[in-house]
This record gives C-alpha cells, structure tokens and sequence, in this order.
C-alpha cells in the first residue's frame, strides 16, 4: 500500500465566531504538486497554516505520511514552508539561515555543510553563502528561502504565496525554478496561491476554494475542460468565462450559459447574436472584443492572431455548441436532457 | 547680453521665519551656556575678577586633595550607580518586556499602563516615598520582612554607608525601568510574524527562540536603552538629593557628580560656593557624557546593524 | 493560537511574575496615599491597613493647606508646563517643517546642530544660564524656567516632528501652492493638522520631565512666589519633616495632579514610547 503524503480529513477551523473552513478533506499523493487557488479570504492561507501547525484546526485530523500530527508542533510535522515575506533571519547569513534549524534539531555539523552546499548548488546561491539578507536581490532571498526548506529534507513542502512579493518578469523564472525543483526533487508540494495562471501552470492537481469549502479539486485541464459549478467556471480562464441568462436564449432546463471567451467565433457577415463591439483590445498574440449583444453586455470574446475589428462596428458572434456548459439555480453544472 | 537672462531666484525669507525662532532660544539657552561655562571653568575669580587660568581648575578638581578627594568618590559612586542600572534595570526591563510580548498574554495593557506609574512620580515624590518606606521610624520595610520572616535582613539601608548607593540606585531602577521595558517591547513587537513562524518551523520556541532570534534583533534597541541610561545616570541629581539632601550622606556615600556640582557651585554649610569649579565639573561631566555618546555612535551603534524587515 | 505552542503552566508563571512587579510598582504609591488619610498613632501602628472610622483624620492636609501655598505651587507648575509645551510645539514644528520641506545650503548642518542637544543635557550649562538670568533680572521668574524648557524640549521636538513631516505628502502641499496658499498658510492649515498625533507624541513626552524637574526651579526659581509643585512639595517636606502627618499629605498632594493627568495621557504616553522606538 503506498501511504499519501498528505491526508485532511474534515478540517473545520472558526475564529470566535467567523467560519473560515468547513469540513475539509483531501488526499495528496506522494511527490504530487498540490495548489490551493481561491479569491482572498478563501481560508486557503489558514489551511496550509494548519497543515504547518502554525494555527490549530477547530476541528478534524492531519495525517502526513500516515501519522497523525495533528497534535505536533510545526519542527516535529516533517514539513517545510517557504513564506510569502521569505521570512528570512536578518541577523544570519545565507548559510546561517539554512542551517538554523538543522543545528536546532543537533544534526551533526559535517552534514549540515553538505546539506546546505547541496541546496546552494541547486539554486545557485554558492556565491552568495555568507551574504545577509539585506544584502540579497529579492529573487535571490527568495531562493534561500526555498533553500532553507530543501535543507530540511521535509516530507511536505509549504509554499504560501511565495511569488507575491517578486515582479511580473522574476515571478516567470521563479516559477519555471520551482517547476524544475519539484521534478528533481520528486518532493511533494503544497503551494497556496491566489493567481489562476500559477496554479494553472504549475499544479498536478488544483484545490479550488472559496467561501470555507472546496469547489472542485482536479488537474488543470479537468477544471477547465469541466467545472463542476459556476465558480470555478469563472475562476479559472482568462479572460473570464461569459455567464448568459438561460431565459434569453430560450434554454429551459438550466439557469445560466456559460461560454469561454475563446469559444466564440465572429464574423461581420453571419451568426447568431449580432452586436456592436464596445473595445478592442490588442495584444498581438490575441485580440479581445467586448461586444454589445442582446444576450450579454459586454460579451467578451478572444480571437487568436491579430484581427482588424475597430469600436463601433457591428459584427456576428456564434458559440461553439459543445464547449458550451449548463448551470442550474444554485449554480452546480447540469448536463440538459437533450445533450 | 543674451535675451535669456537669468535671475537669482528671490531669497526665501519663509525659512528663515520657519527656522529663527527654534534656532534663537535652543543657541542662547542651550548652546551657548554650554560653551561658556566651559570657558568659565578655565578662569578664576581673583578679588572678584576674573582671570584666566588656563587648565588649574581641572588640576585643582583631579590633584589637590581637598577637591580631588570628593570628585573621585563621586565619579566611583556616579559609575557604581550605572553599573547597578546597567546590571538590573535593563536585564529586568528585557525579561518584562520577553514576557508582555507573548502574544497570548491577556491584560497586557494593563500591565504596560502600570509599569509607567513610577516613572512619572516626581524624584521628590519617589525619594520620600522610599525613605519613609524604608525607615527605621515608620517600620514598614521591617515589618513585611517579619513577615516572611526575614527581619533579620533589615538594615536601615539609606542611613548606612556601605548600602545607602546601592538602595538609591535600585529606587531609580524601580522608578525608570518603564522606559526600557517599553522600548523592548515596542521593538518586540516589530519582528514580523512570519519570522518567528519560520522559527517555529525550525523548532525554535520559548526561550531558544528569544535567545537565538528575538535577543539579536533587539540589540539595537539595547544599545539605545544603554546610552540613554548612560547620560541620564551621569546626569543625575535629583533622586539623591531630595532623599539624602545636598551632603549626600551618609559621609558622602552617595554623593555623585550632580549633586558635588551643586554643593560646589552653591556653597554649603560653611564653604561659599565656586561658579569656576562648579563649571569645571560640569565640563568634566559635558567631557564624560560626550566620550559615552562617541564610543556609542562610533562603535557600538556601528556594530550593530538594524535590520530591514 | 496554537494549543501546540501554548503552555498554560507557562502562562501562570507569566503572569505571577507579572503580578508580583505590579505590586512593587505601585505599593508605594498606595502606602502614602491610604497613611495620608490616617491618625499619626495609626499611622505608626498599623502602617499596611486603609483608614477606618477610627483612624481616619484629615490633620495631614489641614497642615498642609495652612501652611503650604499648594495650590500657587500648582498653579506655577501648570503654567510652566503649559507654556513651555506651547513654545516647544509651536518652534518645534516651524523648525521641523523647514528642515523636513525645503532644500537650503546647510540643512543637514542645522539638523544636526539641532539634534546635539537630544544626547547632552541641559544642566551641563547650568552656571551659565544662571548668570544670563542674573544679568537679564529673570531669576525668580517663571519665565526664566520656561526659557530653559524651551530650550531643553527642542531638539528632540525637531528630530520628531521633522520625521514626520517629510511623510506628508509632496502632492497635497503642491495642491495647496497651485491654490495660491502661502508657505505659511500651507504649514499652518495642512501640515500642522496631518502631525497633530506626532505633536501630542512630543507634548506627552517633555510634560512629565517639565512638570518633575527639581533642579531648574532650586536654582533658577526658588522664591516663594515662583516655587513650583515638585519644589514646593521637596521645601514643604524638608521643613515638616517630623511631621509624618504632613508630610504623606503633602506627597498624596503631589502624586494626585500627576496621576489624574496620567489616566488621560497613558496611552499617548505609551504609543509615543512605543513609536520611538520603532524609528
């Protein structure tokens, strides 16, 4: 039997009288790359915090690697986190802040020298080992973050937000280097996240949250290619899913239509919602139109390529039939009696 | 000449208005009686004249044995009296501070907002406050000694010369250690959250978590602590002079260089006051506190990194 | 928090110790408050109880009243305090301003020359302040104490408020000028009112040293008519001195104004603390 990493089994935490989580349960495999994505105050930073030992669940058991350390302080959970401030020690250096834990624990020094070059070498920090943190670039405190939890061996790694604080361009290459850690390290991950394109681009598998629950738990293209409701229809794609009132289009048996933007074909000549275009936004590998129609204002649709449609001009949009998705009255997706 | 012409642009009067009145009252009140009573202290009055005599006074205060006697005893007790602060009040002021930090510590207002109480009482309050206290007369100190059965231990601690320093000192410890517990604290609580998560993390908490991260992100703080408490305890005067009066007694036990500078400079008793020498000691103080400040702000504060959070 | 992290029995201990230096802290205070309301035999005899029918007796402050002037010694202190706030405010902040807005040749020489006087104190001069004092017939004047604390409460007022006035925004003081507002208006009607904690801050912290010097008013102030509170409370009891009655009434007297005032003050008092340190 191969034991998972990671087991939460009917997590429920509430400040006073506030409900941040209800009923959790969730299975990691070993080596899998789990994120939890949901907009702010989801309570996915408190669940990771939870799985840490930083905050203790009101109720419901973790289990990693088959013990229950629901009882344990954060060193004995076999964990690591890499936090989204890096949360580095500014009185150590690099090598300093590696090995504080690992010193803590009494491993013994030689390998605590190996270790930490070990890490430095996988993240190329070998130059900057006897540098502080004040002394580091912002990517590069970012790396001796995640060094600080590669030296530590962990059954688990936590990630929260750690890519917030990092420019658009550093956030790109932090991202591959993560991808490219978790493939070599064959380490298993939870990272929280509040961007979908991280999670899309990095997950195995996604836990989507929102409002104390969780929504759906899949890989990337099983939440895109199926949402199991309105939610994560909208949260994940970009631009956002277009949600039309079933009424207007004589639907019956669903409430809401939901059409991704890139499912939707325009022409000037023929289709079926004429309408006229608001905005045009270019962005050379796509362009993105906002269409004023009868079944949705705006209705946005996203063409590959570059298209020479202008504001103002009245054009025919038709939505690919089986790419369109059917939700009912409280939002859960149907499959319509005739489909 | 060009058709461009360039104009100086008009003399901003504004800050010079803005500047005057600060600048006017902090040199006439402040600065310039510091640099003339160190002129002072380099001339004498000779039949009520007064003539420059270079650096005898200074000779006079350190050499001759009827000045330098007295200064010496009250430079010794003046350092003992900052050792004893240096020794209990910040090391205390710190363990205070550790403890009201705990973030699940319940009515820690309450507690910051008496730990200032002694702080604010006047030295005049403070010393008779204790002296009574600790009176033999009144029989307090005795009495909750009986208590707890150690009235043996009592001694009339401010009447007697080998403990009456000590006791003074730790009466201005009890009055000040406020400010100390109070920078700490707030310097505590400017450790991000996260570091001491990261800390837990690494299965650093309770005591080895203060000692291995809390203590060396402080150390600016204590060096500032440690400085203020180094002017002021050179600087002192009024505590030992309400409770034990301008002769610092007993037999000068507790004299310390405020109140030898006003003995000196007023007269007391039967010897008329000295303006000259009591400027000499005042420049020897000036010289004291400012050699503390330099080695503070050209080594200790330079070792000491404060850290970008 | 975490029930992991927390120990109770730590917590106990936490708060015993606590405890116990609050006692110390205000046991004083409370021994000569609960005696100044007792009989002198009470006084000797039971010196920890409060006062009952039996012993309690108001000869303390009878004493005091008739032969003290408390109550011009109080008001001394508080027009000292007061004024002398108003000018390290008022002087302060001009100062700061300048300092924090504009860019003049030696503006970081004057900072500096400014900020001497946080780490040496102002009884160095002593001497010399007294004989300007003499010269200028301002011995025995409240004016001449609160020249002193003028200038005592100064350089730390600059080193403070300038702080914070370089956080004011650029943008809201260019809106004012683009307005037509003087340099002066733009102090007085924008600026001023954004620093009005930090002002109070600053307040906060030279009232208590003001309002406790001994010193100053010993040698620059000692008349009858100009004694201040700490003063005329340090005579008072050096001349009562037997008199155990008036003396624990006359520091009650004292400790009561100080304390009233710190009910009021404490949390500014503690946030200015506080904030110091974070800078």
């Amino acid at each position: 039997m191969i034991l998972g990493a990671l087991e939460l089994k009917n997590i429920s935490k509430s400040f006073g009288n506030v409900e941040v989580l209800k009923d959790i349960n969730l299975d990691v495999n070993e080596g899998e790359f789990i994120i939890f994505v949901g907009p702010s105050g989801c309570g996915k930073s408190t669940l990771l915090r939870i799985i840490a030992g930083l905050e203790d669940a009101t109720g419901g058991e973790v289990i990693i690697s088959g013990k229950n350390v629901s009882a344990l302080p954060p060193s004995k959970r076999g964990i690591a986190m890499v936090f989204q401030t890096y949360a580095l020690y500014p009185h150590l250096t690099v090598r300093g802040n590696m090995a504080l834990g690992l010193k803590q624990a009494g491993t013994p020094k030689a390998e605590i020298n190996q270790r930490v070059e070990l890490a430095c070498d996988l993240l190329s920090l070998d130059e900057l080992i006897e540098r502080r943190p004040a002394e580091l670039s912002g990517g590069q405190r970012q790396r001796v973050a995640i060094g600080r939890a590669i030296v530590r061996k962990p059954e688990l790694f936590l990630f929260d937000e750690p890519l917030s604080n990092l420019d658009a361009a550093l956030r790109v290459n932090t991202r591959l280097e993560i991808a490219r850690l978790h493939k070599q390290l064959g380490a298993t991950m939870v990272y929280v996240t509040h961007d979908q394109v991280e999670a899309m681009t990095l997950a195995d598998r996604i836990v989507v949250l929102n409002e104390t629950r969780v929504e759906q738990i899949g890989s990337p293209m099983e939440l895109y290619n199926n949402p199991a409701n309105e939610f994560v229809a909208g949260f994940i794609g970009s631009p956002k899913m277009n949600f039309i009132d079933a009424e207007r289009l004589g639907i019956r048996d669903a409430k809401t239509i939901g059409i991704r933007p890139e499912h939707i074909k325009a022409d000037y000549e023929k289709g079926d919602w004429p309408g006229q275009i608001i905005h045009v936004e270019h962005l050379g590998s796509d362009t993105n139109l906002y269409v004023d129609t009868k079944v949705a204002n705006p209705l946005s649709v996203r063409l590959f390529g570059n298209h020479d449609f202008k504001a103002g001009e009245t054009i025919h949009m038709t939505p690919l039939a089986d790419k369109t998705y059917y939700f009912d009255n409280d939002g859960e997706r149907v499959v319509p009696a005739d489909k | 000449m060009g058709m461009i012409t360039t104009r100086k642009p008009p003399f901003k009067w504004h800050i010079v208005v803005f500047l005057a009145p600060a600048v006017l009252v902090y040199t006439a009140i402040m600065i310039f009686p510091m640099i003339d009573t160190m002129r002072l202290a380099l001339f004498s009055s000779i039949d009520n004249h007064q003539v420059f005599v270079g650096l005898k006074n200074f000779k006079t205060l350190f050499g001759d044995p009827r000045w330098s006697e007295h200064f010496w005893n009250a430079l010794g007790n003046n350092t003992w009296f900052f050792i004893i602060h240096m020794l209990v009040q910040n090391p205390v002021g710190i363990a205070l501070a550790a403890i009201l930090s705990v973030p699940t510590l319940r009515f820690a207002p309450a507690y910051r907002t008496i730990v200032i109480i002694p702080t604010i009482l006047s030295f005049v309050i403070v010393g008779f406050s204790w002296k009574l206290i600790l009176s033999p007369l009144w029989g307090i100190a005795p009495s909750m000694l009986d208590m707890i059965g150690l009235k043996s231990l009592f001694h009339p601690w401010l009447g007697k010369e080998q403990y009456a320093l000590t006791t003074l000192a730790l009466i201005s410890v009890w009055q000040f250690i406020g400010i100390p517990m109070l920078l700490i604290y707030a310097a505590l609580l400017t450790i991000p959250e996260e570091i001491l998560e990261a800390a837990e993390c690494d299965g650093l908490t309770g005591f080895s978590q203060f000692w291995k991260i809390k203590l060396p992100l402080i150390l600016p703080s204590i060096g500032i602590i440690s400085i203020l408490t180094f002017v002021g305890n050179f600087n002192a005067f009024d505590l030992i002079f309400t409770a034990q009066g301008p002769v610092a007694g007993p037999n000068y036990s507790t004299d310390i260089l405020g109140t030898f500078m006003y003995r000196t400079f007023f007269g007391y008793q039967l010897q008329l006051g000295d303006p000259n020498l009591g400027a000499t000691i005042a420049s020897t103080m000036f010289l004291i506190i400012l050699i503390g400040v330099c080695i503070y702000l050209f080594t200790i504060q330079r070792r000491l990194r404060r850290y970008q959070f | 928090m975490n029930r992991a992290r927390q120990n109770i029995f730590n917590m106990i201990a936490a708060h015993t110790l606590l405890l116990a230096y609050m006692v110390l802290a205000l046991f004083p205070v409370f021994i000569i408050l609960i005696n100044s309301f007792k009989t002198r035999r009470a006084i000797f005899r039971h010196p920890l109880m409060p006062p009952d029918t039996d012993s309690f007796s108001l000869t303390g402050y009878e004493t005091v009243l008739k032969q003290g002037d408390f109550l011009h010694y109080f008001q001394n202190s508080m027009i000292v305090t007061v004024v002398s706030l108003f000018f390290i405010l008022l002087f302060g902040a001009m100062a700061a301003f300048a300092l924090a807005e504009y860019r003049f040749k030696g503006n970081s020489w004057m900072g500096l020359y400014l900020a001497l006087g946080i780490m040496i104190p102002i009884r160095i001069g002593t001497v010399s302040i007294l004989q300007i004092m003499v010269a200028t017939g301002l011995v025995n004047t409240l004016t001449a104490l609160i020249l002193v604390y003028t200038a005592q409460g100064l350089p730390l007022a600059v080193f403070i408020l300038t702080e914070f006035m370089k956080q004011v925004s650029n943008d809201l003081k260019n809106a004012g000028r683009i307005d037509g507002l003087s340099e002066y208006a733009i102090f007085f009607k924008l600026v001023l009112p954004l620093v009005r904690p930090a002002m109070a801050t600053v307040a906060v912290f030279n009232m208590i040293p003001i309002w406790n010097d001994l010193w100053f008013p010993l040698i620059l102030a000692p008349a009858e008519e100009t004694k201040t509170l700490t003063l005329g409370s340090q005579v008072f009891i050096g001349q009562f001195v037997t008199n155990w009655n008036a003396v624990l009434a006359a520091l009650s007297m004292a400790i009561i104004p100080v304390m009233t005032l710190y009910v009021f003050f404490s949390r500014q008092l503690i946030r200015g603390i506080t904030a110091g340190a974070v800078k």
